[in-house]
């Protein structure tokens, strides 16, 4: 219970350290950021209007107080969801933006997360099982050799061959135009198609790390003393690969899912943008691209909040499956 | 009666791993070969290492005497537009009509500078964060493990993409500099597991007993037994600045003007190359990253069987 | 008919690097049903690997290379594991060498119980929670503790619980591979003891493999002597106790004496094991062996009948076809050593004449454990004073946890006491600043109980005595080598130049201790602490590093505090003991007067847990 209450602790800590990071990063060039905003927006003039700065200011919640009170009153805004209004969607507030992208970013996410983790997890244990049979080189040097891509560039080829050449799959987008988002089975099967590509773009990296992870996890374990006791226990093969060999093995592994969910995220800027895919990857991009500081940094506070809020469910995760942590040790 | 009784530690063995003189001194003359130009020699004994470092050596040479081996001026547009493989140009020209191999050429060197100097930065930040954590222990550890792990689950590429947003300037050394500044949290983790494990030895208070001082502690005792876990993060944080530059790159977000297999790729993409059927465009940059990452893969293999036995094969 | 025969077993381990080592060398032995038999070597001499062997639990890359393994009756040497299966566990069982890990950190002590058990017998869930409550209760745990995780039990009780678990199935043959190594002194011995008790009700054949000579004689009825892969000695363990004849077991006998008597001789073996990837001639053990006859350089020896047991000795052969029986020389066998010997004579040395250098008074330290959001006091030192005086040596005895190593950070001033006095002449010990510590540690230094962590693999060994020197020393690198050379012929390693150029693990277990000890020689220092200095090392070299010390101290007159839970090495080293348990001084005084005629009930439980092989001897002394 210890552990769970303490857990809950730091993940309200990082919380706070999280958005204290957002509230930093714009304040963290000399000069007026305001200023520097609007010079950036306008390029080609020389001189900066007050009132374009003053503007930039209130949506910032960059007023001209010190800076203690402009963190609380950022914090305020943040309890009460405002965000302000995006420039490139105006008159679209950043929280709708938000909205519209988030469940695609999500769905797409959670379950490339969940297919990588659990494709990779038994490949990797395989292989260790086999250990130094044809299975485990193949698989052992496949997964390095993949890893060694660039992912956006196999993406592209994806798109190219897939979409462009053979027409297998619609080239981006989210769903067809003639299909009305809600529970209808157009709308469904119109948007599991146009999420092929990138979900196997993605799947095609996912796995490696769970894969090499597990493998060496396990190799390590297969030949600790108490899996050779299980071995002299006369145990079937079955029971100890999993119960001795894999459940132990695992463990690392799910304490990695944190750090995954931080990678998905971040590769799905890429991978949106390419598939021109409404989620919230391609959203940062654009807000990237035209220098929409309020939907950036707000698109930036949601991602890191969707990954403290993984790594917390990963650590309960952890924690109900090691008793070592659960019952102090 | 009663003898002289067993330790509450297993004993350890009295033997000699070799026995006989001349096996010894021929395990010093191996020993002082990894000492001196370091890792180098272990590494040349690990066959997958060895292709590792003669594919790091062709990109370095290429790299260093880009200008030897590229036929025209990179920047150069002078060149008819679109044109195919071949044809005077090894791999084509762009739609801007530039020569699309002299690019690959120069593109080793961004890469290589962004993987050594990135590489560079983020381990040096993660020697010193980890080494603070883990030698000094206590609070300062538990403040600065806080740290690692948020840095640790911040995603990268959002994080480098919003920081060079707000930077003040646009060129590759800016990029750099914050790659460098992203990317230490994993290397300052793994270091400083490291450093709490050799901490604990007892040639470390041996030391502090022989009149050492803090740094001559940290650099003469702890130092020399970390070298592999330090190049592999090295490996690590070089692999990550240069795939991170072409990913920032290729999204348009890094200086368009740099020449660099991300940039390459950047506009290859934006004008539609695969559609046009400019193949070698998008494919070589591709492949030249691909290469590269492998390389320091295979690098990577020797180096972690140097620390870690468990891994090396049977 | 015997229930496990082995029959000139070969085990190599085949590395693609490195050249085969032959670990187990056609060593052939039987064990009768409900027979308890011992198997003593030291380490590298391959007794692990022949347990592992006998039960078919070899890893990679060690692979029985030649020979048979039979139990009761049937070939097992090559048996597929699918055929070996259903044996495991019902008939042949084992306790590991780190039954520390050989628990599932993730299952709670139950289902590792249930498992075993289901794997052979259709036992029902309820049915099996008897059994293991039943199991726990005769290793005297409470069977409440079935429901708890390995993490959550002690070292003893893990160990208690891995030996219930290899009885679970009342197998035929149970395999003990040093299955207290590594515990507390009192808990091993009560361990073993139970074991026995249990072993004589339930009439189960054991081998029990172990580096301990001494509790080996004590609990079983057989003992096989293994050296360098063979086996060299095997008899009944009451004629082993009586005459010992192959020359290894009377130098590994020879490490045993009476604390109490007035002269102690114990005696060592110099040099080494030999290197088993490299073809030998001869016996292996001649070149150790100080009865060696050219015969022995030319010609291996065969493992032949003599009196009761077997021998592979040319020696002893020729002896007893001599009539030289050792029988016949009585009890002289002792004198005859098969080493060299460390003599301890009894001298009433008058310690009043003797220059104090450190007084301890009055100290209490307390420490503050938290756990969760609990916190728990513990009284690491309380209340303890001794002084340490010029060229003697002071023994702090007492069991893990005692509060001996907090003792010796508090002398060392890395730890400040709570209240007392540490003083070393004008100076407060207790009072220093970082600085101060500093100048302090010139006068005081350590020597390490595992010589193979208190040597940085980095450096040779000639920087690593050069760094006392120059720091504290204040010499030239140039004066420094010298000096280093000079030390290393102090502490007997000698060609010192060789030595000097070689890194740690280049050198032995006894080697680096010596250079241990050298590096603690080096600031010329007033005070050594010692912490277990030869507990770690293997039996037959312990004395060697000893006397070392022993005479050391003596020439140099430095004050020594040496910190063991043995207390026949305390008597063999100090001039004065402290007995200290949980915190306190229970007993202190000179080493002989506390030794034979032991006041307080601690100090006469760590006497009675000591490996005593001689006990009848003793009662008839």
């Amino acid at each position: 219970m210890i552990y769970f209450v303490r857990r809950f602790a730091v993940f309200l800590l990082t919380l706070w350290a999280a958005i204290t990071l957002n509230f930093i990063i714009p304040r963290l060039q000399p000069g007026d950021p305001a200023e520097r905003i609007v010079r950036r927006l306008n390029p080609n003039s020389r001189t900066v209007d007050p009132n374009q700065v003053e503007a930039v200011r209130k949506m910032l919640g960059l007023p001209d107080t010190n800076i203690f009170e402009q963190y609380l009153q950022y914090l305020q805004t943040l309890v009460r969801g405002e965000f302000g209004v995006s420039y490139s969607y105006f008159p679209f507030t950043v929280t709708h933006m938000i909205g519209q992208t988030l469940p695609w970013t999500l769905v797409l996410g959670a379950v490339t997360l969940f297919i990588g983790f659990v494709v990779g997890t038994l490949l990797g244990a395989w292989a260790a099982w086999r250990r130094n049979g044809p299975f485990d080189s193949v698989t052992t040097l496949g997964a390095t050799f993949l890893g060694t891509l660039p992912s956006f560039w196999i993406a592209l080829l994806l798109l190219y061959v897939c979409a462009f050449k053979w027409g297998w799959f619609p080239v981006g987008g989210g769903y067809s135009g003639d299909a009305q988002p809600g529970w209808n089975w157009a709308f469904i099967s119109s948007a599991f198609e146009h999420s092929v590509l990138p979900a196997v773009s993605i799947l095609l990296f996912a796995p490696i790390g769970w894969i090499l992870g597990m493998r060496n996890n396990m190799v390590t374990i297969l030949g600790d003393d108490y899996t050779r006791l299980a071995k002299a226990k006369g145990l079937s093969e079955r029971r100890i690969a999993l119960w001795y060999g894999a459940r132990v093995a695992v463990l690392p592994n799910v304490a990695g899912l944190a750090l995954a969910v931080g990678g998905i995220l971040g590769g799905s800027v890429v991978i949106e943008q390419i598939f021109s895919y409404p989620g919230m990857g391609r959203l940062l991009f654009e807000a990237l691209r035209d220098g929409d500081y309020p939907l950036m940094q707000t698109v930036f506070l949601f991602i890191i909040i969707g990954v403290l809020l993984a790594d917390l469910v990963a650590d309960f995760l952890y924690g109900v499956l090691d008793p070592r942590v659960r019952r102090g040790g | 009666m009663s003898m002289l009784q067993q330790g509450e530690t297993p004993t350890v063995s009295d033997a000699l791993p070799l026995d006989e003189e001349g096996a010894v001194e021929q395990q010093t003359r191996a020993n002082r070969r990894f000492r001196v130009p370091g890792w180098l020699g272990i590494l040349w004994e690990n066959r997958k290492s060895r292709v590792g470092l003669v594919m790091l050596a062709i990109f370095l040479i290429v790299a260093v005497f880009a200008p030897l081996f590229s036929p025209h001026d990179p920047r150069s547009n002078d060149f008819a537009p679109n044109l195919d493989p071949g044809s005077g140009h090894l791999l084509g020209t762009t739609t801007k009509g530039e020569d699309i191999f002299s690019q690959l050429v120069y593109g080793a060197r961004t890469s290589l500078i962004v993987g050594v100097v990135g590489g560079l930065l983020a381990t040096a930040i993660a020697l010193v964060i980890g080494l603070t954590a883990g030698y000094l222990g206590g609070t300062v550890n538990e403040v600065l493990t806080f740290f690692i792990n948020l840095a640790l689950v911040v995603p990268i590429l959002p994080l480098i993409a919003l920081l060079s947003a707000y930077a003040p300037g646009q060129g590759l050394w800016v990029v750099i500099l914050i790659i460098g500044l992203t990317g230490w949290a994993s290397g300052a983790r793994l270091k400083k597991a490291q450093i709490l494990t050799l901490r604990s030895r007892d040639y470390i208070t041996a030391a502090v007993f022989a009149g050492e001082g803090l740094w001559q502690v940290i650099f003469r005792e702890i130092m020399p037994n970390m070298i592999s876990l330090v190049v592999v993060g090295f490996m690590g944080s070089a692999m990550g600045a240069i795939g991170a530059e072409a990913g920032l790159a290729f999204l348009g977000f890094g200086n368009p003007e740099t020449i660099s297999w991300g940039t390459m790729s950047y506009w290859a993409n934006n004008q539609g190359a695969l559609v046009t059927g400019q193949w070698a465009w998008l494919l070589a940059p591709g492949l030249a990253l691909s290469f590269l990452i492998m390389a320091l893969t295979l690098v990577n293999f020797g180096v972690d069987a140097l620390g870690n036995p468990q891994l090396r094969e049977e | 008919m015997s229930l496990l025969a082995v029959d000139q077993l070969d085990v190599t381990y085949l590395t693609r690097k490195r050249p085969p080592v032959q670990a187990v060398r056609g060593v052939s032995l039987t064990i009768g049903p409900g027979e308890f038999v011992g198997l003593v070597g030291e380490s590298g001499s391959g007794k692990s690997t022949l347990g592992n062997a006998t039960i078919r639990l070899l890893s990679r890359p060690g692979e029985i290379t030649g020979g048979t393994v039979s139990f009761n009756g049937q070939d097992i040497t090559a048996l597929g594991e699918d055929r070996l299966r259903p044996m495991r566990w019902r008939d042949i069982s084992t306790v590991f060498q780190s039954s520390m890990n050989s628990l599932n950190p993730v299952m709670p002590i139950e289902a590792q119980f249930r498992d075993a058990i289901q794997a052979h017998s259709r036992a029902s869930n309820g049915q099996v929670r008897k059994r293991v409550a039943e199991l726990l209760t005769m290793v005297d745990i409470d069977p409440s503790f079935m429901r708890f995780y390995p993490h959550e039990l002690s070292g003893g009780m893990k160990q208690r619980v891995a030996l219930a678990l290899a009885l679970a199935l009342e197998p035929k043959f149970v395999l003990l591979d040093e299955p207290t190594t590594g515990l507390d002194v009192v808990v091993q011995r009560a361990i073993l003891e139970r074991l026995r008790v249990i072993q004589r009700e339930q009439e189960f054949a054991v081998l029990l493999i172990s580096h301990d000579l001494g509790s080996v004689l004590e609990f079983s009825d057989r003992v096989l002597v293994m050296y360098a892969g063979e086996i060299v000695e095997e008899q009944a363990a009451a004629d082993m106790l009586r005459h010992p004849r192959h020359p290894y077991s009377r130098g590994l006998l020879g490490s045993y004496a009476s604390p109490t008597a007035k002269t102690i001789a114990i005696t060592y073996i110099p040099g080494r094991p030999p290197d088993l990837s490299k073809p030998h001639q001869g016996c292996l053990f001649a070149p150790r062996c100080v009865d060696a006859i050219p015969l022995c350089r030319m010609k291996a020896p065969e493992l032949l009948p003599l009196g009761d047991g077997l021998v592979a000795c040319h020696v002893a052969k020729m002896r007893a076809e001599a009539g030289q029986l050792p029988e016949q020389q009585g009890r002289s066998w002792r004198t005859q050593a098969a080493g060299a010997v460390f003599t301890k004579h009894t001298v009433a040395k008058d310690p009043t004449g003797a220059e104090d250098i450190l007084r301890f008074e009055g100290v209490s330290k307390l420490y503050t454990r938290r756990r969760g959001f609990k916190t728990t006091l513990v009284q690491a030192v309380d209340d303890v004073s001794f002084v340490l005086s010029k060229g003697h040596v002071t023994a702090l005895v007492g069991q893990s946890g005692s509060g001996k190593s907090t003792i010796a950070k508090l002398v060392t001033g890395i730890e400040r006491p709570d209240s007392g006095e540490i003083s070393f002449g004008d100076l407060r010990v207790d009072r220093l600043g970082r600085r101060g510590l500093r100048d302090f540690r010139k006068h005081i230094q350590m020597v390490f109980q595992d010589p193979y962590s208190a040597l940085n693999p980095a450096h040779t060994v000639l920087s690593t005595l050069m760094r006392p020197l120059i720091n504290h020393k204040g010499m030239s690198r140039g004066q420094a080598q010298s000096r280093a050379l000079e030390l290393l012929e102090t502490v007997g390693l000698t060609p010192p130049e060789r030595f000097g150029q070689r890194h740690p693990h280049q050198l032995s277990g006894g080697q680096r201790q010596r250079i241990v000890i050298a590096r603690a020689l080096a600031p010329e220092p007033a005070i050594i602490i010692a912490d277990e200095p030869i507990s770690s090392l293997d039996v037959s070299i312990r004395a060697e590093i000893l006397e070392l010390l022993d005479g050391l101290v003596r020439e140099q007159g430095i004050a020594m505090l040496y910190i063991t839970h043995d207390l026949l090495s305390a008597r063999l080293l100090a001039d004065d003991i402290i007995v200290l348990n949980e915190g306190k001084v229970v007993e202190a005084g000179r080493a002989e007067d506390v030794i034979a005629n032991p006041q307080h009930a601690y100090t006469q439980l760590l006497l009675r847990s000591i490996p005593n092989p001689f006990v009848e001897e003793t009662a008839a002394d």
